[in-house]
């Protein structure tokens, strides 16, 4: 279990650096595209197809960041009941509020963009929570294998 | 066990109930999670075939402030309508056009899944008549059009749309509410009159979002009974195929020949998924919004106008006397040019002011007092985590549901109908109503004081709200959703039904009716 928890929120680190990443590809695409002239608007956006090969960075971003964190901080949330390590769960619920609060974000940056520019500082608030969270828990795991009953562990 | 268990026994892990406890606690947090999760995801799905008529909840609104005839009190009218005694329901199949007067104009069209060459690119379409967009239908007000459609190839089968006409109910083409998907080899009859002139737009209603996307649409124009004002008429359909924006299924800018000093009445349809912005090189006039008339259209310089997915506006340029074009762009990227051959108009600058139908025009009389609706709905577009047909994301939610626990909007014939409509999601959604026409009352609250603003198309930016009145004049079973249909298909469809009506159709079940 506390394998599964590291690596759930190493995960979540990866992650968000990964959505950094695909977004600012996009932009750097999509400003390329229009030195060329090209021409993004809300119908161009939403058609089937892609007007410059850096679209898939945008969706990729959506699909991240809707789908897959969410559910990998769900995960982790759970995983965290089963560690028995004090405070995995604070930290697996201090990741999920965070994702939470970056996915709210995100969305409300379409109304105000100046949303975005938090969306942007919560990103490096959640890669930091969650390498936090997965670096204490190998703290923790190194301190159990050299402590094998340690405080934390399920003996009555 | 060993020192250390015994250094830090603590609370109700003391009294001996610890290990029992220690297991119990996480699997009942854990299960406090998933349950829910669990119970939504099955409430979520829609069964292997099933009517609108069961979907969602009905919403009967909120009755007027004022009753004229002093027989309700306001409030809420589920009550008055659940306590009567219902005759057996009529049907959407028995609301057709006159069945014994002959047609004005036939027209067969035939749609075919094929590749499309569209600006050098292959895409992967649709054609009506081998063309994508189809041919454009022409008729004259007053006329009875009557449409024969087969589908020679689309697998998934088709139906046919006409965007913005107010039919009767059974010729509306939605797929599983008013009739069956055709099949390939199948064969469907619309008849409808053509009563409004104007331009409109037809296109599949089955599978639409990807049938639409691969260019299964054709314009249609209905002419008024007199001639139109202008010398020249054009039509212009904007789509983009795969990413590539063309007018008319060309990858171009439509160049069209006029005299100098000649009118030019420029029909432009937005068959995409989102809005787009038109301004021209001169003064224009807006003629019409969504095949309805601007009462009072004044000269309009160096503002756009924002045509929403869905809308048709139609714009009155005049070709310059020195010999150049006029440019209507529609976007950046296309542009209508009409002028003398060879003539042209550089491009003009994207104005950054826009045109507000709000104040655009003059009043005229509508035909009705949307001062003391009969009944009020709120639709109010959101945006929350859930699960919509089984699958988990964030998904659109109308008045804070998720598909398919939408609202059935209940009206009777006749009555004054206003709308409540709120965009707190975050993305723009073009809001279309079939079968009626809507008349804009105000938007973030101010009210309209220009030409009676008429849409079934409106364009509801994020954190807009917009109070829209209707007369429920065109009784059966109608979808309300929003025209980009990626969004309809991630489930932002409601539905406006008149009391008593019912459908023999079915989302899903043998046709595969799927109607978005």
């Amino acid at each position: 279990m506390r394998t599964a928890y590291k690596v759930l929120a190493y995960l979540v680190a990866a992650e968000v650096a990964v959505q950094a990443m695909v977004m600012v590809w996009f932009i750097a695409g999509l400003g390329k595209w229009v030195e060329g002239g090209g021409v993004l608007d809300k119908a161009a956006m939403e058609s089937e197809g892609t007007p410059f090969p850096e679209v898939p960075g945008v969706i990729a971003h959506g699909i991240n960041g809707f789908f897959v964190i969410p559910g990998l901080a769900l995960l982790l949330l759970i995983i965290s009941f089963f560690t028995k390590v004090r405070g995995a769960i604070k930290w697996a619920v201090i990741v999920f509020v965070l994702v939470v609060v970056q996915t709210q974000l995100g969305g409300l940056g379409h109304d105000f963009p100046l949303a975005g520019a938090l969306h942007g500082l919560n990103a490096l608030a959640l890669f930091g929570v969650a390498l936090y969270a997965g670096r204490r828990l190998r703290a923790a795991t190194a301190a159990a294998v050299e402590q094998p009953e340690a405080r934390t562990a399920a003996p009555v | 066990m060993t020192r250390h268990s015994r250094r830090r026994p603590s609370g109700i892990l003391s009294l001996g109930f610890g290990r029992p406890l220690r297991l119990a606690l996480p699997i009942v947090a854990t299960l406090s999670i998933i349950a829910p999760l669990a119970w939504l995801w099955q409430d979520s799905r829609v069964p292997s075939a099933y009517s609108v008529m069961n979907m969602g909840y009905p919403d009967y609104g909120v009755g007027a402030m004022t009753d004229p005839d002093g027989s309700g009190h306001g409030g809420h009218m589920q009550g008055q309508m659940g306590g009567q005694q219902m005759p057996p329901p009529r049907l959407v199949t028995d609301m057709v056009a006159d069945p014994t007067r002959p047609a004005d104009v036939r027209v067969d069209l035939v749609t075919r899944q094929q590749m499309l060459t569209v600006g050098g690119q292959p895409i992967r379409g649709f054609t009506v008549n081998g063309t994508s967009p189809g041919p454009e239908i022409r008729a004259r007000q007053g006329q009875l059009l009557e449409v024969h459609l087969h589908n020679e190839s689309v697998a998934d089968g088709v139906t046919l749309h006409w965007h913005g006409v107010d039919v009767p109910n059974a010729m509306d083409g939605v797929a599983g509410v008013t009739q069956d998907a055709v099949p390939v080899g199948g064969e469907f009859i619309y008849r409808f009159v053509a009563d409004q002139a104007g331009t409109y737009w037809y296109h599949s209603h089955q599978v639409s979002n990807p049938q639409v996307a691969g260019g299964l649409l054709g314009s249609l124009v209905v002419l008024p009974r007199s001639r139109i004002a202008q010398q020249v008429d054009v039509t212009a359909v904007a789509h983009t195929y795969g990413g590539v924006r063309t007018i008319n299924g060309k990858a171009e800018d439509l160049h069209m020949l006029a005299r100098p000093g000649q009118r030019v009445r420029v029909r432009v349809t937005n068959t995409d998924n989102g809005p787009m912005k038109i301004w021209t090189g001169g003064p224009y006039r807006l003629l019409a919004v969504d095949g309805t008339d601007v009462h009072k259209p004044t000269d309009v310089s160096d503002r756009s106008v924002t045509l929403t997915a869905g809308g048709r506006t139609d714009l009155e340029v005049m070709v310059p006397r020195d010999g150049s074009a006029v440019r209507v762009q529609l976007s950046k990227a296309t542009a209508v040019i009409i002028g003398p051959p060879g003539a042209d108009a550089p491009v003009p600058p994207q104005p950054t002011a826009e045109l507000d139908l709000l104040a655009y025009g003059s009043p005229a009389p509508l035909g009705f007092d949307p001062a003391h609706p009969t009944r009020q709905f709120d639709y109010r577009i959101g945006r929350r985590p859930g699960f919509v047909k089984g699958q988990p994301g964030v998904w659109w939610s109308i008045n804070g549901r998720l598909f398919p626990h939408v609202p059935m909007y209940v009206v009777r014939e006749g009555e004054v109908v206003v709308v409540h409509i709120k965009n707190h999601s975050g993305e723009v959604h073009p809001m279309h109503l079939h079968g009626h026409h809507e008349v804009v009352l105000a938007r973030n609250g101010v009210a309209a004081t220009g030409s009676p603003w008429w849409v079934d198309s409106l364009n509801v930016l994020p954190g807009e709200t917009y109070d829209i009145a209707f007369v429920a004049n065109n009784p059966g079973i109608w979808m309300d959703h929003c025209h980009n249909l990626k969004h309809a298909a991630q489930g932002m469809v409601a539905h406006l039904m008149y009391e008593g009506f019912d459908t023999p159709y079915r989302i899903a079940g043998p046709s595969d009716n799927q109607p978005e």
